[in-house]
C-alpha cells in the first residue's frame, strides 16, 4: 500500500509513518476545537487547513480528507 | 649547533609565542626546512621548538579500499589516510630531522586530550619512542610570563591515562563512523551507480536523530484554539493592560462569560505583593556559553566562535577557549589581569572601578575543567587592529571576565491582582533597584524592566475595556546552532572540541538546512534506516555509557583495549545486518537523494507556460548549462534562460521584484554569492548590475 498523500510506503492503513502521525493528531485536536468553539468536523480541517501554525504534513492531511470527502459526498449525491 | 631540547607545539603560531617567551633576549632564530619553520632558542640550555600542524596522525584501516565491515586499524600518518593532508608528510619529516640532535624532549601541545594526543603521536612515532621521556608543559594562556613559569615548572610525564582514554575516544569513533559510513555510501552507490558521501557516527546520529523528531513534531502539529482575556485599566494616569489570572481559557463561551461580567464595571485593587531579590553575575564563560551568548548577541554560529575565540588565544589575548570549566582561581591573578586592562580606552573605567573594591571575588558555576579554568582575558591589549568579530569575542570575554567580580544587581517584582465584578485579573512590575554587575555587562545585558505605577490595595481603577482575543497553541521552535549545542552538552554528546565541528557536518551532507534547522528528507531517511536496522545507535545512553568508560580508563579501572573490542562487539551484528539489507536501503537512500538532486536543480514554475518546471540542464552538445522548461522535451514550451557557466547555482525560491523572474544565486571561488535574476531583459539590470 501507499500512502494517499505523498505515494510512500505504508506499513498499515491510508498514510505513511509521517502523515499517519499528523493523522492522528488531527484526530486528537479535534475535541478541543469542538469544545472550544463548537465547530463541525468539516469547518475544523478547514480552519487547520488555512492555520499558518499547522505543520505541514498536517495541512497535507487536512487537505486529503477534504478533497476525500468531497467526492464520498459526489458520489452518495 | 649542539644538542637542545625539542619542544614540540600544536599550531605554528604556539610555537612562535612560545619561542619568542623563552629566548633569553625574545628573539629566536625562524628557520625553514621545507617550508616548515621552526625556531631556536637560548634559555638555560639550547632550545628548538617545533609545531605541528594539529592532528599529523590519525587511525586508519589495514586494507586498502572501502569495503566494510573494516575491524582491525592502525596508527598512520595523517597524509597516508586523508588525501588533503600531503604537506604534513614535509612537516613529520621535518620533525623526524629534528628529533635526532635532540637530548631531551618537551611535549607543549594545549593541555587537553587532542592536544596530549598530537604530542604523544608525534614523540612516539616521529621522534621515535621519545614518549616516556618527555615532558609536558601545562599552560592556559600564551602570555610571556605563563609560558616561561611552565617551562621552568614542566610536568615530569605526560598524562598517560589521559591519552589512553583519548586513543581509545578515537578509536572507538572511527569503528563507528567508518563502518557505519560506508554501509550507507556503498549501499547507495550501488543502488545509483553514483557515489555520494553520506555519514553517521557516535555522535552525528543522535544529533540528527534530535533534529528529525523535533522536525517531526512541527511538521504534525495541529494548533488548537484558546481565548485570552485583558482588561484595560487606568491606575493614575496609566493605561495598562491587565491578562485575567487564567492565562489560556478554553471555550469561546467562557471568554465571552467574562468580558460580558466584566464590562462597564469598575475595578479595585485587592492585593498586592512586592519581592526584593538579589541577582548574581552569570558565571565566566566556558566554551559552550561563550558560543551561546555569541550566537544570541551576534548571530555566530558555534564553529565561528570557536575559530575566534582559538585566534584570540593564539594571540595572547584569552585564555585556553576550549575548556568547560567554569572556575576562575585566584592563580590566575584578578588584580593584574585588571590592571593590565585599566590602561584600555574602553574597559579601563570598569577595570579601575574593580580594583577599587576591597576584595575581588568572582562568581563562579558548577562545573570544573581539571585541565583549565575558565575563559578570560590576559589583560593584554591587542598589539593589531582586530576585525570586528575578534573585537566583539574578545569585548564579550572581557565584560563578562568584570562582570563576574561585580556586586549582584538588586531587582524588585511587583504582582497585583485588579477585582472585577469577581473576576481576578494579575498586573505584574519589575524594576532594577541596584544595577551591580549589571552595568559591567553593558551592552550585554537586556533591560527587562517594565515598572508598575504607585498604588495600593483597596483603591478603586477605571476599567476602559474588556476584551477577549482568540489565540492558537504554537509548535515548539527549530533548533538553531545554539540551542543544538545546548541539548548536546545536556546529553553529554561530543566534546566541546567537535560538537561544533558535528553540527557543521549535518549540513555538509545536506541532512539539514537553514539556520533554523530544518531536516532534509535525506536527513529523515538517514534516521529512519538507522532507527529500524541499528536503534541502538541513535540513543544517547550508548555515548553515555562510552563517557563512563572513557572516565574508567583514566581511572585505571578499564583498559583500551577492552573499550575497543566491546566496540567491536557491538557493531559486528550491526554491520552484519546491514550488509543483508543493503539492497533494500540502497532504494530507500536512493529514492531521496535523486529527489533532493531533483529539488537543487528546480528553479520554480516556468513563467511561460506556467505547467513546467524550470529547471538546470547541462547540454549535451556544449557541455554548457542553462536553465529550461520541463516541457522543452515535449516539445510543449521553449523557455530558456542562460546562466553563468563557472560556480555554483542554487535557486533563491523567490522571483525578481523587478519582473516576476524566478531568481538564482550563484556561489563562484574568492567572489561574494551573487543574487541573479533569469531575465535578461530585466528592468532592474539596466541600471549595469545584477540585483534580483
Amino acid at each position: 500500500m501507499n500512502c494517499k498523500v505523498c505515494g510512500r510506503e505504508t506499513n498499515e492503513g491510508d498514510f505513511c509513518p509521517f502523515h499517519a502521525r499528523a493523522n492522528e493528531n488531527i484526530l486528537q485536536s479535534y475535541g478541543l476545537w469542538k469544545k472550544g468553539l463548537k465547530i463541525p468536523w468539516k469547518d475544523y480541517l478547514r480552519e487547520i487547513q488555512k492555520n499558518c501554525l499547522t505543520g505541514e504534513w498536517a495541512r497535507e492531511v487536512a487537505e486529503y480528507l477534504i478533497k476525500n470527502e468531497e467526492k464520498e459526498n459526489d458520489k452518495t449525491s | 649547533m649542539a644538542k637542545y631540547t625539542l619542544i614540540v607545539t600544536e599550531k605554528p603560531d604556539v610555537a612562535a609565542r612560545i619561542a619568542a617567551a623563552l629566548d633569553m633576549e625574545g628573539k629566536p632564530s625562524r628557520l625553514l626546512e621545507h617550508g616548515v619553520p621552526y625556531y631556536e632558542a637560548t634559555r638555560d640550555k639550547n632550545l628548538v621548538v617545533v609545531p605541528a600542524l594539529g592532528h599529523l596522525y590519525t587511525v586508519a584501516s589495514d586494507k586498502k579500499g572501502s569495503e566494510y565491515p573494516v575491524f582491525e586499524f592502525k596508527w598512520v600518518p595523517l597524509y597516508l589516510a586523508e588525501r588533503g593532508a600531503k604537506r604534513t608528510r614535509v612537516w613529520l619529516q621535518t620533525i623526524a630531522k629534528l628529533a635526532k640532535n635532540a637530548d631531551a624532549f618537551i611535549d607543549a601541545c594545549d593541555y587537553d586530550v587532542e592536544g596530549s594526543i598530537i604530542g604523544y603521536c608525534i614523540l612516539k612515532y616521529a621522534c621515535g619512542g621519545k614518549e616516556a621521556d618527555a615532558k609536558r608543559m601545562k599552560y592556559s594562556t600564551l602570555t610571556k610570563e605563563e609560558v616561561q613559569e611552565s617551562y621552568a615548572n614542566a610536568l615530569p610525564s605526560m598524562d598517560f591515562n589521559l591519552i589512553e582514554s583519548g586513543l581509545a575516544r578515537h578509536e572507538v569513533d572511527w569503528l563507528y563512523g567508518v563502518n557505519l559510513s560506508r554501509a550507507l555510501t556503498q549501499a547507495a552507490k550501488k543502488h545509483t551507480g553514483r557515489y555520494t558521501t553520506l555519514s553517521t557516527g557516535r555522535v552525528q546520529g543522535p544529533t540528527l536523530k534530535f533534529l528529525a523528531v523535533r522536525e517531526k513534531t512541527i511538521r504534525s502539529f495541529v494548533p488548537t484554539p484558546y481565548w485570552t482575556v485583558t482588561a484595560t485599566v487606568h491606575i493614575g494616569n496609566t493605561i495598562l493592560e491587565v491578562p485575567h489570572e487564567k492565562k489560556a481559557v478554553e471555550t469561546k463561551n467562557e471568554a465571552d462569560a467574562i468580558v460580558k461580567a466584566c464590562k462597564g464595571k469598575k475595578g479595585k485593587i485587592e492585593r498586592i505583593e512586592t519581592k526584593k531579590f538579589l541577582v548574581p553575575p552569570s558565571p565566566p564563560f566556558d566554551l559552550g556559553s561563550l558560543q551561546n551568548e555569541a550566537y544570541r548577541l551576534f548571530k555566530y554560529t558555534p564553529m565561528f566562535t570557536s575559530k575566534v575565540a582559538q585566534r584570540l588565544y593564539l594571540d595572547a589575548l584569552i585564555s585556553y577557549p576550549r575548556t568547560s570549566s567554569q572556575k576562575l582561581p585566584p592563580t590566575i591573578g584578578y588584580k593584574a589581569i585588571l590592571q593590565k586592562l585599566a590602561k584600555n580606552r574602553e574597559h579601563g573605567n570598569r577595570a579601575r572601578e574593580l580594583l577599587g573594591k576591597p576584595e575581588l571575588k568572582p562568581t563562579e558555576g558548577r562545573s570544573l575543567d581539571p585541565a583549565h579554568p575558565a575563559i578570560y582575558p590576559t589583560g593584554n591589549l591587542p598589539e593589531r587592529l582586530l576585525d570586528s568579530a575578534q573585537k566583539n569575542i574578545w569585548n564579550l570575554v572581557v565584560r563578562r571576565f568584570m562582570a563576574v567580580f561585580g556586586d549582584p544587581a538588586v531587582e524588585e517584582t511587583v504582582k497585583a491582582s485588579v477585582g472585577i465584578n469577581g473576576y481576578k485579573f494579575l498586573l505584574e512590575g519589575r524594576e532594577t533597584l541596584e544595577e551591580g554587575w549589571l552595568h559591567l555587562y553593558t551592552p550585554y545585558t537586556h533591560s527587562t524592566d517594565a515598572p508598575l505605577p504607585r498604588m495600593v490595595e483597596g483603591q478603586e481603577v477605571n476599567v476602559e475595556k474588556v476584551a477577549s482575543h482568540r489565540e492558537f497553541t504554537r509548535p515548539p521552535p527549530r533548533y538553531n546552532p545554539s540551542s543544538l549545542l545546548k541539548r548536546m552538552q545536556r546529553q553529554n554528546l561530543g566534546t566541546k572540541a567537535t560538537r561544533a565541528g558535528t553540527i557543521q557536518t549535518l549540513y555538509d551532507r545536506k541532512y539539514i538546512t537553514e539556520q533554523r534547522m530544518v531536516t532534509s528528507n535525506l536527513g529523515f531517511e538517514v534516521v529512519n534506516v538507522l532507527q529500524k536496522h541499528c536503534p541502538t545507535l541513535l540513543s544517547s545512553t550508548m555515548t553515555a555509557e562510552l563517557e563512563e568508560k572513557m572516565g574508567a580508563i583514566q581511572e585505571k579501572t578499564e583498559t583500551r583495549a577492552n573499550v575497543v573490542n566491546q566496540a567491536i562487539e557491538t557493531l559486528k551484528p550491526v554491520t552484519d545486518r546491514l550488509k543483508e539489507k543493503e539492497t533494500a536501503i540502497g532504494e530507500q537512500l536512493s529514492r531521496v537523494l535523486m529527489k533532493a538532486e531533483q529539488d537543487e536543480r528546480t528553479i520554480g514554475a516556468c513563467p511561460s507556460c506556467k505547467t513546467g518546471n524550470l529547471i538546470i540542464i547541462h547540454s549535451r552538445k556544449s557541455g554548457k548549462r542553462f536553465v529550461g522548461c520541463t516541457n522543452y522535451f515535449t516539445g510543449a514550451c521553449k523557455t530558456a534562460f542562460p546562466l553563468p557557466q563557472r560556480g555554483v547555482v542554487k535557486p533563491l525560491g523567490v522571483n525578481c521584484k523587478g519582473c516576476g523572474s524566478p531568481t538564482v544565486q550563484v556561489w563562484t571561488k574568492r567572489k561574494r554569492p551573487w543574487k541573479l535574476c533569469l531575465n535578461p531583459d530585466c528592468p532592474l539590470k539596466k541600471g549595469g548590475g545584477k540585483p534580483a
